[in-house]
């Protein structure tokens, strides 16, 4: 053990305990905060206040990257262009399942303009065989309508699709099934000749392997706490609802692909992507080539949505390609790939049954959910089931069902909007039999104490007031109802997450890391970081990500960028300074511990010289820059876990002529522990309800069944909600500290928002109308159907 | 386009006959677009002095191969050698490296692509680029004017109306043009003029607070 | 798209002379491009009459209104004459597509668009319309399809403007070079699809439509459009209704009851514009109209919902167009 500079700025001997025990603030500001006691490393920055006693961190400051956004200057991997860049184009499959004969790519490769033609010979996403040998093909099995097969590079997008359109693959075509239900039935035709598996991916993408298969259902894979027999013999009451939900696509705008640049000593790939660390690994892992020949670049990315982890298909072809050719191959999806082959939201069909006692103790929850997730697994749904509500037993049964169809991925909470769906309505409906308010039910029922703070919050608020007491009330054909639902999500913790500071003897300061920005805004969190460290405005900071070139970054999956890597850099920060400091002391006639760094100046706390500017002092550095790296340390308390969430508010008129729904007001009461930029983080959890609202109505992955091909790969009949959909939405954040790390922020992309919305409509639907829509997409003909025949929920006794 | 700039019709030439039933006096539109005419005449004719053995003059053919093609963009005259199938997408992106106009659906529903053509919101996905010859065509990067950022970019910036920024281009063009014929849209009105724009990451309720905000108009929490 | 030669006009009499040996029409080319970029079409030569400054404008003639084909729909629908007495066709253009396509398609190019059905326009389904003997949206998925009036092929009608137009009794000139020209109704423009299921109307392939008359609506005559979609922003329509009313103070003289969205072809609903006439307009009375606008729908599969969106539609047209209602909110484009 080396000595070192301890927070007071005295020598700590070598050898000292290794802890030290600090006071943080833990709860929410107004309502629960106090003191708590943590052991930290010694090596800790000082605890920070909550954000009224900040400068810099807590602000709505200016989004780093904001100019560069909005003049078109940014540029995205679907910008980057090189030198003597290929254009590359896929062939993909025309028929949804079929075993391939051949492949005669001559006529392509003749084509004036192609410099390379690449079979695929294991393509990626799809569940994989148990036993490989059931599937004895020298190509890939085709299991979905678009599934990629080959790939043309030419010198021109034109030449490339021209190109493609000559390859011929001759199939064996295999019986296939699309529709889920179907799928299940015991002479369904099969999508695997045995059990398969697809593995599990960054963000919560892939599925159990440990479960057995039954034709194409895959599972179940059950959970179970405490006796649910006994649970339901417990129970007062029980409620059961059927629920169902449908396959959604990511859509992000910028479709998914990369620009790979193979050259002897060095694999450069440019990528769309929310991992640049996650692409290196799995081309590093494909070519078995070291993860120091690989490089890959995100300056900036149009979206990803939990699809865009890995390399997957497009960016495996692509490098393969340039490796082929010696030249960068662009490779980048149109519309209708990235609909059918990079991942989608699993369908969801749930029969859930809830029992409770008089006074809303839940004594019993009871689900058994199918979903498919195409031709992979994943379609789980049983989070807020699970963790959700204190219940006295569970049994959750959650199944994969096969079709033909593109795989899932992991798509913004991956089964939570599903879940919630189903269970917050649910839970609502225990309400009405109980005649309980549907908060006073939920503070019975729900004891995670920021929660409970947010259904204060939502309870006092003028949206909840105007609440209808009797669903159904009112007049006329428009009906107008209010209704919640809650969500819940995690704190997972990307140890792959560092970061390091550099100072210059200029005084300019950057941070670097191998972190991309997928729409957050990480990049201005990590300078005001640094601003409120150095004392310097956010604007004089210098951020550097997206290149696996620097120190290792966080894939951007499952909400944990900000909450993983903002400790990181704040250790790097306080690290630099300190070494900064340490550094400048003795030429400015003071000891480390007499400096501080406030308002851009160095100044020392007893006066012995005037304050002198940052830049100055840097000047008197004794070498050219000082840096400090700093990895992601363990949460200081893993047995204070908490989850987080909130409560989302929904007002709907539901014209009941019409069967339309227009979302009017959202009020929005969410917690990220502390909101590093508030302005960010609204505009997330604005996000989260705007694609909540559009899954809850419209959204649809739409399958003809006699043919096995998507109808709607495109954005038009895949409906989006556009800005007339846009209803009012406020948003409450509430500071909700922990006492976890030395930033103690969370994400908030899962947490908000579009796990929430759906029960909320869903429950403001019933506010409005009496009647309890259990389907997604509402669309009219959903709404016009159950306004005429009323599915109820069983309800026993 | 300005409702009040008078109404021209191409001298010399029978642009409105009897044929037609379109009277010269009747002519009550037209307006700039007639202009814009004559200019695109000019534009194809300098570009392509063949024609066919037996095309009327009023034709001009060109490809299917590459052809030269003039293009005003952002203030500055360009000349691309494109194919007549070429988008104005695609040779603004390709050909003039200006990436700043994004292709999302490459249809026309989503307004990812959103240029000017003349100050009028057009898809330049679905626009050849030959059809934007003799027009003034302004893109993202043309907005702002030396290194200074239109009111509405600066706007964007402010209330964080951007997040991953792929729609941001189409939906700062759309906002833009919005401004420039009507300075002080209603909120009900920015949502119209974007009504054809998508965002996926759901920055709408932003969009329309800086639109608002350059407006002068206060959005109602 | 594939590779095409085009041929750039900018007179009249130079397009037609272009239009031979498969070149086809080029306007606004909003749904031509879709169509070549969906691969379901692709011409090798372009004849691109978007510079024809005399087929772009809108004049006021003695028996009514004369447009030019290449006029946008923007242009139309926020022309003041066409807001004042020709509402319903300001109402359908101006709700059409995008406002961003409103500002490039052509009410020509809008009249002549192809379906929208989805299997029309995958190049992996080749049915009726392109010339083969399968429909696939009969036994698929039809939820946006045809409610009544179909036989061969049940993808509806995807022009608003033709709906407003057949309201406005209008009709088209049609230009060719060998034959002169000729008039035709909106209604006679449209081929069923049982009578030739791969020409969607009757205009030829070396014609142009070179003018849209509209005459003269009658004193009084006071008219609206509305669509529905399932997203308000923009949708094709799954339900609409055009409604053009010839009154006498409250009591409606004539009523002309027009949709898109019910059938292969734009259509009118003698039912409703029979219960209206001589009936003073007011909920009631409208609501009546609805009921019976479309009289004998016989759904597909999947679209029985529609039948319960007509009747509203009609309604809630017929109460805006006699200004009793306000133009209603959900009402989508």
């Amino acid at each position: 053990m080396t000595n070192r500079i301890a927070e007071d700025g005295l020598l700590e001997q070598a050898g000292a305990p290794g802890k030290k025990t600090v006071e943080m603030p833990v709860g929410v500001p107004g309502y629960t905060l106090a003191q708590e006691s943590r052991d930290v490393p010694v090596a800790e920055p000082p605890v920070w206040p909550t954000n009224k006693d900040l400068k810099y961190v807590g602000q709505s400051v200016e989004r780093y990257d904001g100019a560069a956004k909005v003049s078109g200057q940014a540029r995205y991997t679907s910008d980057v262009q090189l030198p003597g860049m290929l254009y590359a184009k896929f062939v993909n499959a025309s028929v949804p399942h079929a075993r391939i004969v051949s492949i005669d790519t001559a006529a392509a490769e003749k084509y004036p303009g192609v410099r390379g033609v690449h079979v695929i010979q294991h393509v990626l996403g799809n569940a994989v065989l148990r036993n490989p040998a059931l599937d004895p093909v020298k190509y890939p099995v085709v299991r979905y309508a678009g599934q990629p097969i080959a790939a043309v590079a030419a010198t021109t997008p034109a030449a490339a699709e021209e190109a493609a359109a000559l390859v011929k693959v001759r199939y064996d075509a295999i019986p296939f099934v699309v529709d889920q239900n179907k799928a299940r039935e015991a002479d369904a035709p099969a999508v695997f000749p045995g059990a398969a598996d697809e593995a599990a991916s960054a963000g919560g993408g892939g599925g159990p392997t440990d479960v057995k298969q039954t034709g194409n259902v895959h599972g179940p894979s059950i959970h179970r706490k405490g006796e649910i027999d006994q649970g339901f013999k417990d129970a007062d009451v029980v409620v059961e609802g059927h629920y169902v939900t449908q396959v959604q696509t990511h859509s992000a705008l910028e479709t998914h692909g990369v620009v790979a640049d193979w050259k002897p000593e060095l694999l450069t790939v440019w990528a769309s992507t929310q991992g640049t660390s996650s692409v290196r690994e799995e081309l590093s892992a494909f070519f078995k080539i070291p993860l120091t020949q690989v490089r890959v670049i995100t300056e900036y990315m149009g979206g990803g949505f939990g699809a865009k982890f890995g390399a997957g298909n497009p960016g495996v072809v692509a490098a393969a390609l340039s490796k082929k050719t010696g030249s960068p191959v662009r490779l980048m999806l149109d519309r209708e790939e990235e609909h059918l082959s990079v991942g989608n939201r699993p369908s969801s069909d749930q029969t859930l049954r809830i029992g409770a006692k008089k006074d809303g103790t839940i004594t019993a929850i009871h689900l058994v959910a199918y979903g498919t997730a195409g031709c992979g697994t994943g379609a789980g749904c049983s989070g807020p089931a699970a963790n959700l509500y204190k219940s006295g037993s569970l049994h959750t049964e959650e199944n994969d069902v096969f079709i033909n169809a593109g795989p899932a991925s992991a798509m913004r909470a991956p089964g939570h909007p599903q879940g919630a769906f189903a269970l917050e309505q649910t839970i609502d409906d225990l309400a009405v039999k109980l005649n309980m308010d549907p908060i006073d039910l939920r503070d019975k029922t729900d004891d995670h104490p920021v929660r409970r703070v947010e259904r204060q919050i939502v309870r006092e608020s003028d949206l909840w007031k105007s609440r209808n007491p009797v669903a159904g009330a009112s007049p006329g054909p428009i009906k107008r109802g209010v209704g919640l639902g809650q969500s819940v999500w995690y704190r997972f913790v990307s140890m792959n997450s560092n970061a390091e500071v550099r100072i210059h003897k200029d005084g300019s300061l950057e941070v670097l890391s191998g972190v991309q920005d997928i729409g957050s805004g990480v990049k201005t969190v990590m300078a005001q970081i640094l601003a409120e460290q150095f004392g310097v405005p956010p604007s004089q900071i210098s951020v550097k990500i997206g290149d696996t070139n620097h120190p290792q970054g966080p894939d951007s999956g499952g909400s944990v960028t900000t909450l993983s890597l903002t400790p990181a850099v704040r250790d790097a920060a306080w690290q630099a300074s300190q070494k900064f400091l340490a550094d400048i002391a003795p030429g400015l006639g003071a000891t480390p511990a007499d400096l501080v760094l406030v308002d851009g100046e160095v100044r020392s706390q007893s006066g012995k010289f005037d304050p002198i500017s940052f830049r100055r002092a840097a000047a008197k550095m004794t070498t050219s820059q000082i840096a400090a790296q700093a990895k992601r340390i363990p949460d200081y308390d893993p047995k204070k876990y908490l989850t987080y969430g909130g409560v989302d508010v929904a007002e709907v008129e539901v014209d009941t002529e019409l069967g339309r729904i227009h979302v009017r007001r959202v009020l929005s009461v969410h917690d990220c522990g502390r909101p590093m930029n508030p302005a960010q983080t609204i505009s997330q959890i604005n996000g989260g309800i705007i694609q909540g609202i559009s899954y809850t109505l419209l959204e649809n992955r739409l399958l003809d069944p006699v043919y096995g091909l998507m109808v709607n790969p495109d954005l038009e009949q895949y409906k989006i909600v556009g800005a007339r959909e846009i209803p009012e939405i406020e948003v409450r954040l509430v500071e909700a500290y922990i006492g976890q790390s030395s930033t103690d922020a969370s994400g908030i992309g899962e947490a908000a928002g579009v796990v929430s919305i759906g029960a909320a409509i869903g429950n403001a639907v019933y506010n409005a109308v009496g009647v309890r829509i259990r389907q997604t997409p509402m669309t009219p003909a959903v709404v016009l159907a159950a306004l005429r025949a009323p599915a109820q929920g069983k309800e026993t006794a | 386009m300005s409702d009040s700039a008078e109404e021209k019709t191409e001298s010399g030439k029978t642009a409105d006959s009897p044929r037609t039933g379109v009277t010269r006096r009747g002519f009550l539109k037209g307006a700039g677009l007639t202009a814009a005419g004559t200019a695109l005449l000019d534009g194809v004719q300098a570009f392509s002095s063949e024609t066919k053995g037996g095309t009327p003059a009023s034709v001009t053919e060109l490809g299917p191969g590459p052809v030269p093609v003039r293009l005003h963009v952002n203030g500055a005259e360009h000349t691309v050698e494109i194919e007549p199938r070429t988008t104005l997408a695609e040779a603004l992106r390709i050909n003039l490296g200006m990436t700043g106009t994004k292709i999302v659906c490459d249809r026309g529903v989503c307004s990812g692509c959103t240029v000017w053509l003349d100050k009028m919101p057009v898809n330049s996905c679905m626009t050849l680029a030959i059809d934007a010859v003799g027009h003034h065509v302004t893109t993202i990067e043309g907005l702002s004017s030396d290194d200074k950022m239109h009111p509405l970019q600066a706007a964007f910036v402010k209330h964080d109306a951007m997040q991953c920024g792929f729609c941001t281009p189409g939906m700062v063009m759309s906002c833009a043009a919005l401004l420039e014929r009507n300075p002080h849209p209603s909120e009900h009105e920015v949502r119209h003029a974007v009504s054809g724009n998508l965002c996926r990451c759901g920055t709408y309720p932003k969009i329309f607070a800086a639109t608002l905000d350059v407006a002068g108009t206060a959005r109602n929490a | 798209m594939n590779r095409f030669a085009i041929a750039d006009c900018t007179s009249v009499d130079g397009a037609l002379s272009q239009l031979k040996d498969g070149a086809v029409v080029k306007a606004g080319g909003v749904d031509l491009l879709d169509r070549m970029k969906d691969g379901i079409e692709q011409p090798e030569k372009l004849v691109n009459i978007r510079n024809i400054a005399s087929l772009r404008g809108i004049s006021e003639t003695s028996t009514g209104l004369t447009i030019g084909p290449l006029t946008t729909l923007a242009e139309i629908s926020n022309h003041p004459l066409i807001r004042s007495d020709y509402q319903i066709l300001s109402d359908a253009c101006g709700h059409a597509a995008t406002p961003h396509i409103r500002n490039m398609a052509t009410v020509g190019g809008n009249l002549l668009q192809r379906v929208q059905c989805w299997y029309y326009r995958s190049a992996d389904f080749q049915c009726i319309r392109k010339g083969k003997d399968i429909c696939f949206a009969f036994g698929g998925l039809n939820q946006y399809h045809a409610i009544m009036e179909y036989t061969t092929c049940p993808a509806v009608a995807p022009s608003s403007a033709a709906v407003a137009l057949l309201g406005l009794n209008a009709s088209v000139e049609l230009s060719s070079a060998r034959r002169g020209k000729r008039t035709v109704s909106i209604k006679d423009l449209y081929i069923e699809p049982h009578a030739n299921p791969t020409k969607f109307n009757v205009v030829e392939p070396d014609e142009l439509i070179t003018a849209i008359m509209i005459p003269k609506p009658a004193p009084g005559t006071r008219s609206a459009y509305q669509k529905y979609g399932e997203k308000e922003s923009f949708d094709w329509a799954i339900a609409d209704a055009g409604v053009v009313l010839e009154m006498d103070g409250d009591t409606c003289r004539r009523a002309v009851i027009t949709m898109g969205a019910a059938s292969p072809v734009v259509r009118r609903s003698p039912e409703a514009e029979a219960a209206l006439t001589g009936k003073i307009i007011n909920e009631e009375t409208a609501r009546a109209a609805g009921q019976v606008s479309i009289q004998g729908a016989k759904p597909l599969s999947m679209n029985a919902y529609k039948l319960d969106l007509f009747p509203v539609a009609v309604y809630r047209t017929v109460l805006l167009a006699a200004g009793k209602r306000d133009r209603d909110p959900s009402a989508a484009g």
